[in-house]
């Protein structure tokens, strides 16, 4: 884990939007990842880090859930999310801010693409969602930052 | 004429497409003003995204405590140990750089070098033990070492030769303290130990095999190296090329 833990606390990081958080959930998904390892099926360094960063992710995603003091979280619905522009119309706001507002489906699947250079394939893998959701998600992701720094 | 979807044109910016699909769509944003401002918007924003979006560094104490988590988890527990070598290291080869070499080292000493070599290279394979800095990055690997030893060992990443920097450490060989790089590839490691020419022994076999693991010997202008790996003979010989050609294009 310790050659992806980088790209974990930077996953972590970005989706939890605070580092004590973020902390927490690598430490966690890491335990986890020394449980589940029998599950691995990888064989290349990718694969490893795909599989590690799937552990985080999901983590990440139980932890959002404990916040909500486990009220069952909705379906993330593509369509009610695509086009609302929730940012506020006076002030430009930049771009660390403006993806901090995306909602986590959006944030994550642009943090892997972006700044972790994972292929649609592996975004696929680590967020358990078909290549076709990634695909959309990312561009609406996109065109909702652009809306917001315009 | 049809536009792509903005997914598709996406797709295309991030070279998810087929080759046939990929010309389809180039060929229209080549001839549509409207395209072609949406891809530059998009362009924009990437730069505006891989500038302003950094890859963060995971914090030392959190470092230490994954690490510590391991270890005591992984008690005696085959499967655990396995988890962390295969995760840790995965596919990694391991340069280390040995500090302070006893000048005028008596005959005989190389094969007692092989096994302190092969045995710090089965040691880094421990939990926790792989690296110090980690990072494939030699700029910040290199600069590591100062201050720690009394050169400055060569540092190479070869990850578009299939053999990515990994990190690298300070050890113990031969009661000595010495430095290594950690390289990786596939689900190897390779170990190569180096220090400077005029420290090195120069005794032994160039090329052995102990335990299972290989071991190749060779030294450069400047440098004497040893390589251990569980590696194929063939692809540690390729990585020790890659390694001469750098070090020859340096001097």
């Amino acid at each position: 884990m310790l050659p992806h833990l980088d790209a974990a606390y930077t996953l972590a990081r970005y989706l939890t939007r605070n580092d004590a958080d973020a902390q927490d959930v690598v430490q966690d998904a890491s335990l986890r990842a020394l449980k589940y390892f029998a599950g691995f099926r990888g064989t290349t360094p990718a694969d490893g880090r795909a599989w590690f960063l799937a552990i985080v992710r999901n983590t990440a995603h139980t932890w959002r859930e404990r916040e909500r003091g486990g009220a069952p979280v909705a379906e993330f619905d593509e369509e009610m999310h695509s086009d609302g522009v929730d940012h506020d119309p006076v002030a430009t706001v930049d771009l660390q801010t403006a993806l901090a507002r995306l909602p986590l489906e959006f944030r994550e699947v642009l943090v892997l693409r972006e700044v972790q250079g994972l292929s649609y394939q592996e975004i696929s893998d680590v967020t358990g969602v078909p290549v076709g959701t990634v695909m959309s998600r990312l561009s609406r992701a996109r065109k909702r930052l652009q809306k917001a720094l315009a | 004429m049809t536009h792509p979807s903005e997914a598709r044109l996406d797709a295309w910016l991030d070279g998810e497409l087929s080759p046939t699909e990929a010309r389809e769509v180039e060929t229209h944003v080549a001839a549509c003003a409207e395209c072609t401002r949406l891809r530059e918007s998009r362009l924009a924003l990437r730069a505006a995204i891989q500038s302003q979006l950094p890859g963060l560094q995971a914090p030392d104490v959190l470092r230490q405590r994954v690490r510590s988590q391991a270890r005591s988890s992984v008690g005696g527990r085959s499967l655990a140990m396995l988890a962390w070598r295969v995760l840790a290291i995965a596919a990694s080869v391991a340069v280390i750089a040995f500090g302070s070499w006893q000048l005028g080292v008596q005959r005989g000493r190389g094969e007692s070098l092989a096994d302190a070599v092969l045995t710090s290279h089965i040691r880094s394979l421990m939990p926790g033990h792989l690296t110090d800095v980690q990072s494939s990055d030699q700029h910040t690997v290199k600069p590591w070492f100062n201050g720690k030893l009394d050169y400055s060992p060569p540092v190479y990443d070869f990850a578009g030769k299939g053999y990515p920097l990994l990190g690298g450490r300070l050890d113990y060989v031969g009661g000595r303290e010495v430095a290594a790089l950690v390289y990786g590839r596939r689900q190897h490691i390779i170990t190569v130990f180096l220090w400077p020419k005029e420290r090195d022994v120069g005794a032994g076999p160039t090329v052995g095999t102990r335990q299972g693991y290989h071991l190749l010997r060779w030294t450069s202008a400047q440098y004497a190296y040893w390589a251990v790996s569980d590696l194929g003979l063939a692809e540690l010989g390729d990585f020790q090329r890659l390694m001469q050609q750098a070090d020859s294009a340096t001097q």
